[in-house]
């Protein structure tokens, strides 16, 4: 016999919901919205979360973007990355490092069903330059929002804190990317 | 081999759509095309493709080491001097190669001509080792096709064993492609199945999301540390990129290793064609300025020439000449500023109205498998069909 006795048959498609993902994380049920009142006019038809759950996960989400989202040296720098008309002065008062510090603003959130019970998860997403939308640490990608689906129980996971911390300078934000400039076609396999 | 019609299975889209396989239409045409498949005898398969790329891997090895061996040769690859030295450790230290797909034109009659070898970033892996092979297992549930029949297609398996040489269990792979292109992303899924499979850690990150560390090594998305990245993305275009400095010292290793980009180069193709002269599977081919080299082989290529960049990828910036006439251009022009070899033609054989070109993959050192892609042109691009093919019983 000159073939394989089995083979693994599934491939999960980049067209997945968020980021599709290799690693092999559980999955729960999500949904992405742009505010509180869609996800309450979503809650009834859901079956995993309320309205109740629609506000608490808001606050968190929104709690988070404060202490978690990415903060920029310049507004220039954070539009480079969040697109334009999409960045704001930092939120929390008194945490710049003296100088000024931009963020992209809250453009929505995610909320996901805790495995086991317990309380809904929470998480913001900031606009992402060239659209689409992302959470704070980029890990996990929308795009767009009001959309449900599965999603690894990871783009829940608390990204650093960044409030008090000493902004992004350029360097740094070039720190990533540095591969998949020169791909002279979209599909670079032969 | 023989091009012969067959009632297709009737659900297969419903399965392709469950399976992720998202792209069997592409740009509006079938890609994946199973109203008709390629047969082959046994004698055919074994005699005609799998003993002769298991060789014609060998000579590519033992080319890797000529070239390495031959700045002049090494200058005719056009990969920048800085990394020459990146690639020959990697080949010095003996890094394992994982997998690869020679395109050969076959016609049923002669041997088998090797057209390229995709030795560094070769896609369509989904289709040949997975959706390929539940097409076979599926006809022959279905009686379309008979038991006692077979498929050139270890290709799974082979990975799977092929991972479990190459490195200690529960090692973490990280596998990276572009985001947004739904074939190679597919390739990559498959080759991480086989990765799990054989007890490694597989992970996926896009190529761009890839960062560097304060410790200068790369970081995924996650910012976790990568050890072992397979990276579906050129070499010469890793090269030509912002992080290429810091290939050398990122203590990461790649797969494919670097010393692939020596074989992924079209440059190859008149290095073999130097070191094995006339042999069978190989076609004359000489660099576009070797002036004397064409014109002492001019009665070699009688039946035409292929003119193609050192760098492309299906089938881009190719032309195709036969007395003095243009027969075909690739409309894709993307890689017409690179250097240029000129290779004999071998037109590949019309069977239904559609030309087949052989895809036969190598794992390890080994060809364990085959798909073959057919299109109406004579150069096969990126709107070729993939084809399943079987052995007759």
């Amino acid at each position: 016999m000159k073939r394989s006795r089995a083979v693994s048959l599934g491939i999960l498609g980049a067209a997945a919901f968020g980021l599709a993902a290799c690693q092999q994380e559980e999955q729960t049920d999500a949904a992405a919205f742009p505010d509180e009142a869609s996800c309450v006019a979503a809650a009834a038809q859901s079956g995993w979360f309320t309205r109740e759950d629609c506000a608490a996960t808001f606050a968190e989400a929104q709690a988070l973007h404060a202490e978690t989202a990415p903060r920029y040296e310049s507004r220039e720098l954070c539009e480079q990355e969040h697109g334009a008309g999409n960045c704001g002065g930092d939120t929390v008062a008194g945490s710049g490092g003296g100088g000024s510090i931009f963020m992209p603003l809250l453009a929505g959130y995610l909320i996901g069903q805790a495995l086991g019970g317990g309380r809904a998860m929470a998480q913001p997403v900031v606009p992402k330059a060239g659209g689409g939308y992302a959470t704070p640490t980029g890990g996990t990608q929308l795009s767009r929002l009001n959309s449900t689906g599965k999603m690894g129980t990871a783009a829940f996971a608390k990204g650093p804190t960044t409030v008090g911390q000493p902004p992004m300078t350029r360097a740094a934000v070039a720190s990533r990317g540095g591969f998949g400039g020169s791909a002279a076609t979209r599909s670079v396999g032969g | 081999m023989d091009r012969i019609t067959l009632p297709e299975r009737p659900e297969w889209r419903a399965k392709a759509a469950e399976l992720g396989f998202t792209f069997a239409d592409m740009h509006g045409e079938p890609y994946w095309d199973e109203s008709s498949a390629y047969a082959f005898t046994l004698e055919e398969i074994e005699g005609r493709i799998e003993d002769p790329c298991t060789e014609l891997h060998a000579m590519c090895r033992e080319a890797v080491a000529t070239v390495l061996a031959d700045e002049g040769l090494m200058e005719r690859l056009g990969l920048p001097r800085l990394r020459w030295e990146f690639i020959r450790d990697s080949w010095e230290a003996g890094e394992p190669e994982l997998y690869g797909r020679f395109d050969l034109a076959y016609d049923g009659k002669g041997p088998a001509k090797l057209l390229e070898y995709n030795a560094d970033t070769p896609t369509s892996l989904y289709e040949s080792a997975s959706f390929q092979w539940l097409w076979y297992e599926e006809q022959v549930a279905a009686r379309v096709l008979p038991e006692g029949s077979d498929q050139f297609n270890r290709i799974h398996e082979a990975l799977v064993e092929r991972f479990a040489e190459m490195f200690a269990p529960d090692t973490d792979l990280h596998f990276a492609a572009m985001a947004g292109a739904p074939e190679d992303y597919a390739t990559v899924e498959t080759m991480a199945w086989a990765a799990r499979e054989a007890g490694m850690g597989a992970h996926y990150t896009d190529l761009e999301k890839i960062g560097i560390s304060d410790q200068g090594q790369f970081t995924d998305a996650e910012d976790r540390v990568i050890g072992t990245l397979f990276k579906l993305y050129p070499w010469e275009d890793l090269f030509a990129d912002e992080f290429s400095a810091h290939l050398a010292s990122a203590q990461c290793r790649f797969i494919e290793p670097p010393w692939k980009a020596l074989l992924s180069n079209k440059a190859i193709l008149p290095v073999l064609w130097q070191m094995y002269p006339g042999h069978p599977n190989l076609l004359p081919a000489f660099f576009a300025d070797d002036t004397k080299g064409l014109a002492d082989a001019a009665h070699l290529m009688l039946a035409g020439h292929v003119t193609k960049p050192i760098f492309s990828r299906e089938g881009a910036s190719v032309t195709i000449t036969a007395q003095g006439r243009v027969l075909e251009r690739a409309t894709n022009r993307d890689y017409d500023r690179h250097p240029m070899i000129v290779q004999g033609y071998a037109p590949l054989p019309v069977m239904g109205g559609m030309r087949p070109v052989i895809g036969a993959w190598v794992v390890g050192e080994t060809c364990v498998g085959m798909g073959v892609r057919e299109d109406r042109a004579l150069i096969t691009q990126d709107l070729s069909r993939f084809k399943p093919h079987f052995i007759e019983g």
